[in-house]
């Protein structure tokens, strides 16, 4: 069942459009999440659905209602915000029970509700507290208390754990995806931490300039990115391209330029066949590349390519490898599991292979570099260099 | 956070920060003391009497100016603050047409010497042919205190969250429940400091008065500086003693409250 | 690019909540702030009658001010602030910059006990100087006794005593606000200057100093203007000799023969200097914001 239809939803500032054109459905019951950066969109989306901005266009559905128009205080929808919002002048409990109060509930009515919902949050005993006693965990316990009493169909969570340290943020996750499943009403979560939107969604929608980019369940969009957005943004990856060589049912190969005089020839996987000559960025994921020293067996599925080693970088739970291949450079991440590893670790300047299944090279449809900015693109030096080769 | 510096440093700006209360607080102190003195005139220590205290208790000329004082206080403050607190809402309103105007209007009489107001409000009664009295010093008064209750009012409504306001909304609260609910509440801090500072104002104003009261009206600066002027000091001392006293009694008042709406807050 | 949108009905509702909001406030200063100098612009122009004024139109009070004979009550108030000004400055530093400095729980402790003075009656804290420094005073006293001199001073009703007093009383108003930019100072700054081989001295006028600029101007602001304006402390600790502006024109309304017209005009004039005075000041911190965005 359907609960939060947007129908060609936009938001203009000015001259600025926050949100242009969004189209979505949200189901019932459903975790969906906003992902994407800072100024793509997906705030001011949720403060439409929560009533707090007009859309300049479109309409905004609850179930079968329209309710584009509609004051905030009208809406079956509740908010999570960013700093929590805490009344500071009332106690947790007043807090608690502000929606409550407003309806007009009736006092007993009124206690036993917000002792349950106190009991959900596990905050039970600091009733008669002040927003200014509490931590910053516990301050959104008690936002998600406030929300929750008013029964609201759709609860909207504007990037609730950005206030807290790492550790917390994991323990709040978990906590928030158990309230998830003990109410069971659809959260609308907005934040831009990929592994939060990851970890905890349903669905989730990447955005990028006030548009949707892609949208999906979260393996979905980490194993087969649609654009170089949401393939940029979600984890971390390498981008090649080359041209098309061969074309078949469920493959395709290429023969990629190393930049360096040689080139090299490559399977890749697909979503739409594109035609035969034509040149294509295709993403490979570092993690999923094997690093050795001896060549591995050939094999019909596997790519292999050989290189040197440029840099090593420990990072604890994996260690990056930076392999120049031609004038490319290729990201690999290889985790310590010394049971299949080679004998002796592989060293700087040393002679390598790198091989990988075909299915994890994926070809990106929409490369239009437009979508990143230019803090972006010096980010990823080697996406730019890489992309700029293909327009040469 | 602590920064190196060498003795002779740190010595110069205690040996000044010494120097300057040392030079804040002697008179005061003197003052104080020789309040206790049985003496007529202020001239060297004669021993110590309660003498001038009873004076001042049966003085009914200090009895009215007090009256008057705490009267044009108490009133100028109610107005004074009232006017501020409703300025400062319109204020809050970024997109006011009448904004600048108004801000122009409300930061001009803090740049301008009180005397002018003084003497232009002494003119306009002249030219209305007002007769000068409480009225008319409430008025000045009220003039006075109006730039400050505003300017202190909205300092505080500047630092407000706005996210609180939405956060009731969307909880299911109306504009007007807002404001009395979340918004009033946690302007109080600002009503109570802008409140107590139009009061000490009125309480302090010499030279506005000195031009909008008639005869018959004086508050206590008036009578004191009246007093002086005239030569009968004796009685001064034992007022001015009280009146620090009253002083120190509102600082520690306001530290009260304000610690009780911090930890209310 | 889109045009600006028109205001939305609710924007226009807000204007309109704003005006009625403002209204009691704007006409009370209407009123009983701009309408009153209308008046003294008018009276400027009058004739004086010994108790109010006829209403013939008279150019005298401003050929008289422009005569010369009350150029040196205008010279003295300015002389008066701008010592009063700059003795609020050299002593309200150290003491705001040792107020910043201290530990935290100490300053709000110090800051008191500067606000203490600020709030006690302004009249009362001018009399206790007439009692410490009158002919029969405390200080002469105490002077005496110590045997420094064998004749009492004559400290009271001289030009001294004023500037004293005038410091005494405005240098709180100097301290606070050099204390808030102080108070928001980045100390490390000094730590780093000093690092680089700055001593405490050329760490002050090359870190310190120009960052409390803004705290200096301020503090400028509220000294000098209403010193300018000063009636009540030359009244009581000041002689007849050396009249200041703010005593002149009282006397020309309080005394009798009255002199409106030319109470009015010495108002208007001084009126002129704070503005004069508002605008260089302006226009010098318009000079330091620039040169900041520059550097």
């Amino acid at each position: 069942m359907e609960d939060i239809v947007l129908e060609n939803v936009s938001k203009d500032f000015g001259v600025f459009t926050a949100v242009d054109g969004v189209s979505l459905t949200i189901h019932s019951g459903e975790l969906f999440s906003f992902l994407g950066p800072s100024g793509c969109g997906k705030t001011t989306l949720l403060r439409m659905i929560a009533g707090f901005e007009t859309p300049s266009g479109g309409t905004i559905r609850l179930g079968n209602q329209d309710i584009t128009d509609l004051p905030p205080y009208k809406r079956e929808v509740n908010t999570i915000f960013q700093n929590y919002s805490l009344f500071p002048h009332m106690t947790l409990f007043d807090n608690v029970a502000f929606g409550l109060r407003i309806k007009k509930t009736p006092k007993a009515e009124i206690k036993d509700r917000v002792r349950e919902m106190l009991n959900l949050v596990k905050m039970e005993d600091q009733a008669n507290k002040y927003p200014d006693q509490i931590s910053g965990g516990q301050k959104q316990r008690i936002a998600i208390a406030r929300a929750l009493i008013n029964k609201p169909r759709v609860l909207l969570l504007d990037e609730p754990l950005a206030a807290l340290d790492l550790k917390l943020r994991q323990h709040m996750l978990i906590e928030l995806m158990n309230i998830h499943d003990a109410v069971g009403i659809t959260f609308i979560y907005v934040t831009h931490d990929q592994g939060e939107a990851m970890g905890i969604s349903d669905r989730l929608a990447v955005m990028n300039q006030g548009k949707i980019v892609q949208e999906g369940p979260p393996d979905d969009i980490y194993e087969r990115p649609l654009s170089i957005f949401s393939a940029y943004f979600i984890g971390e990856t390498n981008f090649i391209t080359g041209q098309v060589k061969a074309l078949y049912d469920d493959y395709l190969e290429l023969v990629c330029d190393d930049g360096g005089g040689k080139s090299f020839e490559l399977d890749c996987s697909f979503q739409h066949a594109p035609a035969v000559g034509s040149r294509v960025t295709f993403s490979l994921r570092p993690e999923k590349i094997a690093i050795s020293r001896n060549k591995p067996r050939a094999q019909d599925d596997i790519n292999m390519l050989k290189g040197q080693i440029e840099d090593i970088l420990y990072l604890g739970s994996h260690t990056q490898y930076i392999v120049r291949v031609g004038k490319l450079k290729i990201r690999v991440f290889s985790q310590h599991k010394r049971v299949y590893f080679d004998d002796k670790a592989l060293d700087w300047e040393e002679k390598v292979w790198l091989f990988w299944h075909d299915t994890d090279t994926w070809m990106i449809e929409n490369d239009a570099l437009e979508q990143l900015t230019e803090a972006q693109l010096s980010e990823s030096g080697q996406l730019s260099r890489a992309l700029k080769r293909r327009g040469s | 956070m602590r920064v190196f510096s060498r003795k002779w440093y740190k010595g110069l700006n205690l040996t000044a920060f010494s120097l300057v209360m040392a030079f804040l607080y002697i008179p005061i102190l003197i003052l104080i003391i020789f309040s206790f003195n049985n003496s007529r005139i202020i001239a060297g220590w004669q021993g110590f009497t309660f003498k001038y205290y009873v004076l001042l208790f049966q003085n009914t000329a200090i009895k009215e100016a007090f009256r008057n004082t705490m009267l044009i206080a108490l009133l100028s403050t109610l107005i004074s603050t009232t006017l501020g607190i409703l300025t400062a809402l319109a204020l809050e309103n970024k997109h006011f047409s009448g904004r600048k105007g108004l801000l122009a209007l409300i930061y001009t009489p803090l740049v301008i010497p009180d005397i002018l107001m003084g003497v232009s409000l002494a003119l306009l009664f002249n030219f209305t042919r007002v007769n000068t009295g409480m009225i008319t010093v409430l008025i000045a008064h009220v003039t006075f205190c109006i730039s400050y209750t505003v300017i202190v009012v909205q300092s505080r409504l500047e630092g407000f969250d706005y996210s609180l306001v939405e956060a009731a909304q969307d909880l299911g609260a109306r504009p007007s429940y807002i404001f009395w609910k979340i918004k009033f509440p946690l302007m109080m801090p600002g009503i109570i400091a802008a409140a107590l500072l139009a009061f000490t104002l009125s309480i302090d104003d010499f030279i506005i008065t000195f031009f909008t009261s008639g005869r018959g009206f004086d508050t206590l600066p008036i009578y004191v500086e009246g007093t002086i002027r005239r030569g009968t000091v004796t009685t001064i001392n034992s007022l001015s003693t009280l009146m620090i006293a009253f002083t120190l009694f509102l600082v520690v008042i306001t530290k009260r409250i304000r610690k009780i709406l911090v930890s209310a807050l | 690019m889109k045009a600006k949108s028109r205001p939305s009905a609710l924007e226009k509702r807000k204007n309109l909540s704003s005006w009625l909001l403002s209204l009691p406030a704007l006409l009370w200063l209407l009123c009983f702030f701009l309408i009153p100098y209308l008046i003294v612009i008018i009276y400027s122009f009058l004739t004086p009658d010994i108790y109010d004024v006829k209403f013939e139109f008279s150019l005298a009070a401003y050929r008289q001010v422009f005569s010369g004979g009350y150029l040196r009550p205008f010279f003295l108030s300015f002389k008066l602030a701008i010592y009063t000004t700059l003795c609020c400055l050299l002593l309200g530093f150290p003491v705001a910059y040792y107020i910043a400095r201290a530990r935290e729980k100490l300053k709000n402790t110090l800051l008191i006990f500067i606000i203490i003075p600020f709030w006690t009656n302004l009249i009362i804290r001018i009399f206790s100087w007439r009692i410490f420094l009158s002919y029969s005073g405390v200080l002469n006293g105490i002077l005496m006794n110590m045997g420094v001199i064998s004749q009492p001073l004559e400290i009271l009703r001289t030009d001294l005593a004023v500037i004293l007093v005038m410091v005494y009383v405005y240098l709180p108003y100097m301290i606070l606000p050099l204390y808030s930019v102080l108070e928001k100072l980045d100390f490390t700054l000094l730590n780093a200057a000093m690092d680089l081989g700055a001593n405490e001295v050329k760490a002050f006028f090359s870190i310190t100093l120009p960052l409390a600029v803004e705290g200096i101007f301020a503090g400028t602001l509220l000294v000098f203007i209403p010193a300018l304006g000063a009636y009540l402390i030359p009244q009581l600790v000041g002689n007849q000799r050396s009249l200041y502006v703010g005593q002149v024109i009282t006397y020309k309304i309080k005394n009798i023969p009255r002199n409106w017209p030319m109470a009015s005009a010495l108002s208007l004039t001084l009126l002129l200097l704070v503005a004069l005075m508002l605008l260089i000041m302006y226009g010098l911190y318009r000079r330091h914001l620039a040169r900041r965005q520059t550097q």
